[in-house]
């Protein structure tokens, strides 16, 4: 081998080492500078593809119908799920009420975001939305539509107006989750390699004798610091009891598929 | 010579951008176009090995730089079995290796058959994906091999490589600008024959 080539590789594996020994913090450091020093491009590249989805649409709808109807879908959107936290708000101020324990409804912020860009790794289930931190957007807020919940914020922008989304139905991101009507708690995810088609979560860690049929519903249970109580994840699809603990199989209520426009819970207070 | 690496290294850079418009196509398997990866492996066999080990560091770090995801966060006590993340870093051995694997058929790429780089450069990310899903099987316990799984790795690998000839034509047309042959034997060849 040639001294230089020699040089070259050791320059190489010690650069390697290096960047494997990275601590979270400094490759959280690393992956906002590139963001970063990307972002023009990322920017003329997003306004272009507005462009031109404004320019095939032009035909159809005038820019301002066109306007009108995003903002309407969007408030539609909220309305809905507003609504169905109304409803679960009752239900709960009623059990409350009937337990004679008073406590102060939670309040429930929500930010209308748009989806800018799917899956843009190979392995992860991520989506990028068009907020960030300038409109006040941090990690590890719940991302919510009409539907049920979508996932978590993993990483918001330096320059604050993008954010990427964890999906429900990647294998990383884990939810707390309650099973309607029984008393099973565990822990739901995404299944790994499990894209094509239609996803299915796992719920792991129920009791091993689980009263759980399909079709109930699973909403979170609010425990673990990151998602609010009782928003719907999905309904159960099939369950495997085993010797120590079952699992289930959870259809997710979100059509993931198709999604738009999306929810950032930004304030609850308990 | 240096000014073609160096073109190499501008060309993976802006293959860095490119893929950020790439979207994955839900109707074939999910699999997507590897730009970054295809335009490494199809510049490594192109030259020498310094250059190649270059592209393959920055290649990998700002793949993992675009991939990586953040900690899990919440409640350790409700979350007991935190998912694990890959090793930010990994890439850049994955890219080497894929490079030292491009570099082996050097010799009949500089004989000017650089279909069998093309074809090589298919095989190359269909192993890179291996690796990768192996990885995480790895890392993460369990392994979980299925249909879905399979069928987005081989298209993902057809889909890229049917898009090489387009990087070696553009990796051709740079070597030209800068006055540089990166197929010396075939010219010399051509140049008898004429």
């Amino acid at each position: 081998m040639k001294p230089l080539n020699l040089i070259a590789l050791l320059l190489f594996l010690g650069g390697a080492v290096w960047a494997l020994t990275r601590s979270d913090r400094a490759v959280r450091g690393i992956q906002a500078a590139y963001y970063q020093s990307i972002s023009p491009f990322l920017k003329t590249g997003s306004r272009l593809e507005t462009h031109a989805r404004a320019f095939l649409m032009e035909t159809r709808h005038s820019k301002e119908l066109e306007t009108e109807l995003a903002a309407a879908r969007e408030q539609l959107g909220r309305l809905q799920l507003i609504e169905t936290r109304f409803r679960d708000l009752e239900e709960e101020n009623q059990q409350l009420r009937q337990a004679l324990d008073f406590k102060q409804n939670s309040r429930f912020d929500v930010l209308a975001a748009r989806v800018i860009r799917r899956n843009p790794t190979t392995w992860w289930q991520t989506l990028e939305i068009d907020a960030g931190s300038k409109r006040g957007i941090g990690t590890q807020l719940a991302v919510l539509t009409n539907e049920g919940l979508v996932g978590k914020i993993d990483r918001v922008d330096n320059n604050g107006e993008r954010s990427s989304v964890l999906l429900l139905i990647d294998e990383k991101c884990q939810v707390s989750a309650r099973v309607e009507g029984s008393p099973e708690v565990g822990i739901l995810n995404g299944r790994r390699g499990g894209f094509d088609g239609d996803p299915l979560l796992r719920l792991r860690f129920l009791s091993a004798n689980a009263a759980v049929r399909p079709g109930q519903r699973v909403l979170t249970t609010g425990r673990g610091g990151i998602f609010q109580p009782d928003i719907l994840l999905g309904t159960i699809h099939s369950v495997e009891k085993g010797a120590l603990d079952s699992e289930a199989l959870v259809r997710p209520s979100v059509n993931f598929a198709n999604l738009g426009a999306v929810f950032v819970v930004l304030t609850t207070d308990s | 010579m240096i000014r073609y690496s160096l073109a190499t290294i501008l060309l993976l850079l802006a293959a860095f951008v490119a893929q950020q418009f790439l979207p994955a196509l839900t109707g074939l398997h999910h699999s997507r176009i590897l730009l970054v990866q295809l335009v490494f492996l199809c510049c490594a066999v192109t030259v020498g090995q310094t250059t190649m080990l270059a592209l393959a560091f920055i290649g990998g770090f700002l793949w993992d730089a675009q991939c990586a995801l953040g900690p899990h966060g919440g409640d350790p006590d409700v979350y007991t079995q935190q998912v694990e993340n890959l090793r930010f870093g990994y890439s850049i051995l994955l890219f080497g290796g894929m490079g030292v694997l491009m570099q082996g058929i050097q010799p009949l790429f500089k004989q000017g058959k650089w279909h069998f780089s093309a074809l090589l450069s298919g095989i190359a990310v269909l192993l890179y994906l291996a690796a990768e899903y192996t990885i995480i099987n790895f890392v993460r316990g369990g392994i979980v091999i299925n249909r879905a799984t399979l069928l987005q790795m081989l298209s993902t690998a057809i889909l890229t490589m049917l898009f090489s000839p387009l990087v070696f034509w553009l990796l051709f047309r740079t070597a030209a600008l800068f006055h540089h042959s990166i197929n010396p034997e075939a010219g010399r060849r051509r140049r008898r024959l004429a």
